[in-house]
């Protein structure tokens, strides 16, 4: 909690402060997550790891106003936007003004390209319709967004004709498009296959070198590493770890919990001698 | 085969012409409105209040528990009689097939809505888009596309359907070929195979059509 300083007046250089935040579900005895706080400056990334079921998603989902919360507080760029309460568990996505939630780019798992429209026009919809931008200008810009991530020929195609890479590469320019205060990835890779997982990370890690603040939540370590400036370790709805520096988390975790958790990553065979004889006995017939 | 002649007969098939103008046009004011009527019940059968899905539940059940034919007599003989309606047949069965249309259409919309991905949603919300503009611009387009093979088949069932108008004294295809047969009967006692046939091939024709349709824009939007 050391990092979660008490300030009164407004501080320009936090982009998203979450404050105490809870979240539990109707029907559930345990919470999902209780009194978690934390911030992300300006300009930077915060990646959030944690086993599986640990509440990292939720907690994203939270933030983007996809599910309610019942304690704590959520504030962008100095500006409490919500304020949790209980009693609130079924009511479903959070009333938030079109503007408001313009300033949250967020990107899926899998599926969230429109696939009744091509690429540009998944890309342009909302400025048009939300931000009512001039029609040139905002194809303009998505032109350039989709340069910027090697699509640029790829413009009308429809998703189904893209690879998993390529859609979330689209994916990433349509939230780019409305110039959000934040990116939120909920694990923009662990749907696609391993080959693809590279040209979408390249992405975003040219967006984070551009400035871009993030928070992300993601099972590729290596990744994580390459791109945090800070990090949180999520387990069963607690901040286990938090470090504001990436490095020194991945190689000397602070705590037992960090250290089993990345330990989990490496792949090493331990074969005690029975097994050994049995492998052998195997090959052998 | 002598039978076939009775086709020849002057003003026979002008006749019958006449009598499918009157099927198509019952069939497709019919569709035509169910469309609308149908949107507007699958969305409302999406809905959680539950006052609202009670009254849905019941409306669809009602309409398809009770036999076409015995709609047809309840909103002509019965209802339009009742109230003193100045309905004539042929508004009965335009009524009857927009109610029958739009309950069934309303089913295939719901479940087309519903079967479109949360996260369809969820980035429409993301995005800033207002709960109608995601509804107009994402959702609805794709569930269109997904019920579209269920409606094609709801429109040749109303087509066929329109037969029963008959009954209600519509002079409509089948109608007309009763006439033509029985005005025949002593000059042509085989016709009745013929003229049948012919209206046969009528009702193929203008179903056949909309199938074709149907199954092109399937396989068009087959991948989206």
């Amino acid at each position: 909690m050391t990092e979660t300083t008490e300030r009164t007046g407004r501080d320009d250089t936090i982009a998203l402060k979450v404050t105490d935040l809870k979240k539990h579900y109707a029907d559930a005895e345990r919470n999902v997550f209780d009194g978690i706080s934390f911030e992300v400056p300006k300009g930077k990334v915060l990646v959030i790891v944690g086993p599986s079921g640990s509440g990292k998603s939720t907690l994203l989902r939270a933030i983007a106003g996809l599910e309610p919360i019942q304690g704590g507080t959520i504030a962008l760029d100095g500006t409490v936007i919500e304020t949790g309460r209980p009693g609130n568990e079924k009511s479903g996505r959070v009333k938030r003004s079109e503007e408001l939630r313009t300033k949250f780019g967020m990107v899926f798992q899998s599926y969230d390209l429109f696939p009744n429209k091509d690429v540009l026009g998944n890309i342009t919809m909302a400025p048009l319709l939300v931000q009512k931008r001039k029609k040139d200008e905002v194809e303009r810009e998505a032109l350039e967004l989709l340069e910027r991530v090697h699509l640029a020929d790829r413009a009308h195609a429809k998703p189904h004709e893209l690879s998993g890479g390529q859609r979330q590469r689209v994916a990433i320019c349509r939230a780019l498009i409305l110039h959000p205060e934040i990116l939120l990835l909920d694990e923009i890779t662990a749907a696609l296959d391993p080959e693809m997982v590279h040209e979408v990370l390249e992405v975003v890690v040219e967006l984070a070198d551009a400035g871009q603040t993030m928070l992300i939540v993601t099972h590729e370590m290596s990744f994580a590493r390459a791109i945090a400036d800070r990090v949180i370790l999520l387990a069963d709805g607690r901040i286990e770890e938090r470090s504001a520096d990436a490095e020194e988390f991945f190689t000397h975790p602070k705590t037992e919990r960090a250290r089993e958790f990345l330990h989990s990553f490496d792949f090493v065979r331990h074969r005690d001698a029975q097994a050994e004889r049995e492998l052998r006995e195997f090959d052998a017939q | 085969m002598q039978g076939a002649n009775i086709l020849l007969e002057p003003g026979v098939f002008p006749r019958l012409l006449q009598g499918l103008w009157v099927t198509i046009w019952i069939a497709a004011v019919s569709v035509a409105l169910s469309v609308p009527v149908g949107l507007v019940c699958g969305w409302l059968m999406t809905l959680r209040n539950p006052v609202i899905r009670f009254v849905m539940r019941v409306y669809l059940d009602f309409i398809r528990i009770m036999p076409q034919l015995a709609l047809l007599f309840i909103a002509y003989y019965g209802i339009a009689r009742a109230w003193n309606w100045n309905l004539d047949a042929t508004g009965a069965c335009v009524l009857v097939f927009i109610l029958w249309g739009g309950a069934e259409l309303g089913d295939l919309t719901r479940g087309a809505l519903q079967s479109i991905p949360e996260v369809q949603h969820e980035t429409a919300y993301m995005l800033g888009l207002s709960n109608w503009q995601a509804f107009i611009h994402v959702i609805l387009p794709q569930a269109v596309r997904r019920l579209l093979p269920g409606s094609v088949n709801l429109a040749t069932r109303i087509v066929k359907t329109t037969s029963l108008a008959v009954l209600l004294g519509v002079v409509e295809v089948i109608k007309v070929g009763q006439q033509i047969i029985d005005a025949n009967r002593f000059q042509y006692p085989t016709g009745t195979l013929w003229v049948y046939g012919v209206i046969f091939l009528m009702y193929f024709i203008v179903c056949w059509p909309l199938s074709l349709v149907a199954h092109a824009l399937e396989k068009r939007w087959a991948n989206d």
